[in-house]
């Protein structure tokens, strides 16, 4: 007996209506609830906005990565609103984190080179370009601070910022999709560092128009900096990996856009 | 002809990341009105037929789908699966993973609502499917208060509330207790036989199966092997076997005495049918007289588990044993059975410590459990929990394995030895950096006896080790602990699946209601059916032929497997069979 199929092979569409931008709905509303429950969890000192920032900065990129650049969005986005009202000890500006957190899964979404949305990043990019422009800028005009110490107090955010515009966006993106767990980690983590590097240009402007610290924070900035991204890398590292080989191994559908 | 409900025609499917088609070439009608029954060793394709039928597969799988599956006149690739779910309702294994809400009212209410069913409605729909699934007077209950076969028949009465035409139940009765698995067996059979609901069901419970379904589909590597009434398959031993599929234990008798050439016209397929057929095998054949079993090895040395006057009280006050007594020898083989809330786990965990005793004591090895640390006795014991994943924490098989030994402090070659060797008694080599998760259920817990053996405790106990398992598989881990027991180790088990025990149990502990009712070697203990009832288990179909043997014949026959039943008849000298 023949085991190739005789009947007519049918075209597979995810008809049940419960998906966003090609991700089940039942995976935005999960990865909101993590990044809720994630937002209980303070993890650093505080700093010029006022708080401790969460936990949940940790999988914001993860997100974007695991369901794409809308679904990333629309999740992290409900999570952190929740968490706003829930966790007001962490949620520092309420809508300049709600905007940061949106922006950092958008921006992590677009990390692959998809024929369709190859130019969506640009998006992010400009966002965080201008912020970071206009911070370093307001920071010298306004405020007196020297060029030296606005630049030494965004070091990281300008690194993050110019490898996400570089083509090494694209090249972190594809080892996200990679089977070698070292690259998947490596993946994950300068996804998570570019991308929010570039929501952190972004929201900044936002605060510094708020609190326009001087330039002794900046100077303080450039050695608590270093420290709270690695915190964000540990976190992105630790659970991305986990969940990524997770999903691979017990074969739950992918979302369409995710870039694992 | 009857009406027809579903069709599947020529259907073959992939998953996105299968090596090979799970499902290859099915045509198939479903009749309105009719239970199906599907049965089928894992691996077989069941559950993913069950999928097919509401949609979910392809249509959240993905993957590649080839032919159709019609259900109620609506394609199910081409129609969304909430649309699909007002006319298939689907129950699956694990009740635990199907219940979401605060309250059994509102569980019920929960899909009606996501289908913009008016209040006034889902108002009167709860009531009556909680009628029909016999739980009325449980409405503001909390689910998880619930015990098992209450939760099944929960998620059934979610499923009912939709009114869909057909309800496809996964496996329902795989993780319930004997009482559980008979409530839900019976409001599955009052559903389809009072209110004509096409019901399809797949289930290793082959007697529960002979009994209630109208058709049998046999399923082996996603192929459909064969299709009939349950007279028609089940006789097919042969057939079953060879596709590792047990048939009830009466066809099994009857199938070894037809072999022998003995007068079985028609090979039974349930118990009161059988012991019609044992009365014309009496007249046609010979009945040897009673074997001599050989008395079993009287229990000597000092006990290594001894209890005496043990008493549990939970802390909301539940009393979950009563002053038990019982000794255990190294070496020896025990089986501890009993309804659920009898008190075995309860029991078992107070060997390992985790439980303290609220008056009595436990000693291992004379030494009282409650002096000992719980790492120092998970040394000598060895713990397979009821949930395998609830053990399974780390990314691949081999890390599961040599996790424990690691921690322990063992050295690397150690560890790695140790490791092979239980990957290697397991049959888990070729998928040791496979993520655990990732394997089927029977496999899973191969792992986590894995994981054990690596550790070389003298003492192993089992809890509820062939759950969820198919024949296969429950055989595959029954005959690992005889390893072990062979090895001189003690072994203890706790089980419902009594029919899987005698060839490998010695002494059976059975309990209820917290105390023990009985502590006897197995033939004796499997023999006292009033006791065995008492703590609602049913005694193997081939002892319960053996007593109705006894009954024809006077003489006691204290069998216990299908084989040993044939072996005691002859063809009478002449006798054309």
């Amino acid at each position: 007996m023949s085991d190739a199929p005789t009947g007519e092979k049918r075209k597979v569409a995810f008809l049940g209506g419960a998906a966003i931008d090609g991700a089940p709905i039942a995976y935005i509303v999960v990865l909101a609830a993590v990044t809720t429950a994630l937002a209980f969890i303070p993890f650093s000192f505080a700093l010029a906005g006022g708080g401790s920032f969460p936990l949940s900065q940790g999988i914001w990129a993860l997100l974007g990565i695991l369901l794409g650049p809308i679904a990333g969005a629309i999740s992290v986005g409900i999570g952190t609103l929740i968490a706003i009202f829930v966790a007001p000890h962490t949620a520092g500006v309420p809508v300049v984190t709600l905007l940061q957190s949106i922006l950092c899964a958008f921006a992590a979404g677009c990390m692959s080179a998809q024929a369709k949305r190859g130019g969506w990043w640009i998006i992010a990019a400009v966002l965080g370009g201008v912020g970071g422009l206009y911070y370093i800028g307001r920071a010298i005009s306004v405020n007196g601070v020297s060029l030296g110490a606005a630049v030494l107090g965004s070091l990281i955010q300008i690194i993050g910022w110019l490898l996400y515009v570089l083509p090494t966006r694209n090249l972190f993106g594809k080892w996200v999709g990679s089977k070698n767990v070292v690259l998947l980690a490596l993946g994950v983590i300068l996804c998570t560092a570019t991308s929010f590097a570039v929501a952190h240009f972004f929201a900044t402007a936002i605060t510094y128009t708020m609190f326009n610290w001087p330039q002794e924070v900046f100077l303080l900035l450039a050695s608590i900096i270093p420290v709270e991204y690695m915190f964000r890398f540990i976190v992105a590292g630790v659970i991305g990996v986990g969940v990524i080989v997770g999903l691979r191994a017990i074969g739950l559908v992918k979302p369409e856009r995710g870039l694992y | 002809m009857a009406d027809v409900i579903a069709v599947l025609d020529k259907v073959s499917y992939k998953y996105p990341r299968s090596p090979g088609l799970v499902l290859r070439n099915i045509s198939l009608e479903i009749y309105k009105g009719e239970f199906l029954g599907i049965i089928g060793p894992t691996g077989a394709g069941k559950s993913t037929l069950c999928l097919t039928l509401n949609g979910i597969v392809p249509q959240f799988y993905g993957g590649d789908f080839y032919g159709s599956v019609h259900v109620s006149g609506l394609d199910t690739v081409e129609n969304p699966i909430s649309k699909l779910a007002c006319c298939v309702g689907s129950v699956f294994e694990d009740p635990e993973t199907q219940l979401i809400a605060t309250s059994v009212e509102n569980e019920i209410a929960f899909p009606l609502e996501n289908l913009k069913v008016p209040v006034d409605e889902i108002r009167r729909r709860i009531p009556r499917v909680l009628e029909m699934v016999r739980l009325s007077g449980y409405e503001k209950k909390s689910p998880a208060e619930l015990s098992g076969g209450q939760k099944q028949r929960l998620a059934i009465a979610a499923g009912l509330a939709v009114q869909p035409s057909l309800l496809v139940l996964d496996e329902p009765t795989s993780q319930l207790d004997p009482v559980g698995a008979q409530e839900v067996f019976a409001v599955v059979r009052e559903l389809n036989r009072q209110f004509g609901m096409t019901i399809v069901m797949c289930s290793h419970a082959a007697e529960e199966m002979a009994e209630h379904a109208d058709r049998l589909a046999l399923l082996a590597g996603g192929r459909l092997l064969a299709l009939g009434t349950p007279d028609e398959i089940y006789p097919q031993v042969q057939l079953l076997e060879e596709n590792q599929v047990r048939p009830p234990q009466v066809c099994s008798v009857f199938y070894s005495l037809r072999q022998k050439r003995l007068p079985v016209q028609n090979i039974p397929v349930r118990l009161e049918e059988g012991k019609q057929t044992l009365r014309s095998v009496l007249q046609g054949g010979r009945l040897l007289p009673p074997p001599a079993f050989p008395a079993p090895p009287a229990p000597h040395g000092t006990p290594l588990f001894s209890v005496k006057n043990l008493r549990h009280v939970y802390p909301d006050g539940t009393q979950a044993l009563h002053g038990i007594s019982l000794d255990i020898r190294k070496g020896e083989y025990v089986l501890i059975i009993g309804q659920n809330g009898a008190g075995k786990s309860t029991l078992v965990k107070h060997f390992l410590s985790i439980l303290r005793p609220t008056e009595g004591s436990v000693m291992i090895d004379g030494v009282d459990t409650q002096q000992l640390k719980v790492s120092q006795l998970a040394r000598r014991i060895g713990y397979v929990a009821q949930n395998p994943d609830n053990q399974i924490f780390n990314e691949t098989v081999e890390k599961e394995v040599s996790f424990a030994l690691t921690a322990l402090g063992h050295s690397p070659q150690v560890v790695a030895e140790r490791t092979l060797a239980s990957l290697q008694a397991m049959g888990l080599e070729e998928v040791k950096d496979r993520h655990p998760l990732s394997l089927p259920k029977g496999e899973r817990a191969r792992v986590v006896i894995a994981a054990i053996l690596a550790m070389q405790p003298e003492i192993i106990i089992f809890d509820e080790p062939t759950t969820g398992q198919d024949y296969r598989g429950a055989r595959y881990i029954l005959d690992i602990s005889r390893q072990l027991h062979q090895m001189g180790k003690t072994v203890i088990v706790i089980t419902h699946h009594l029919y899987l025990m005698p060839e490998y149990a010695q002494r059976v502990i059975v309990m209820g209601k917290g105390t023990i009712l009985l502590d006897a070697p197995i033939r004796a203990a499997y023999h006292d059916t009033q006791t065995l009832e008492s703590t609602f288990l049913t005694p193997p179909q081939a002892v319960l032929l053996a007593k109705e043997l006894e009954r024809l014949d006077g003489r006691a026959y204290p069998l216990l497997t299908p084989a040993e039943l044939a072996g005691c008849f002859e063809r009478q000298n002449g006798h054309l069979g």
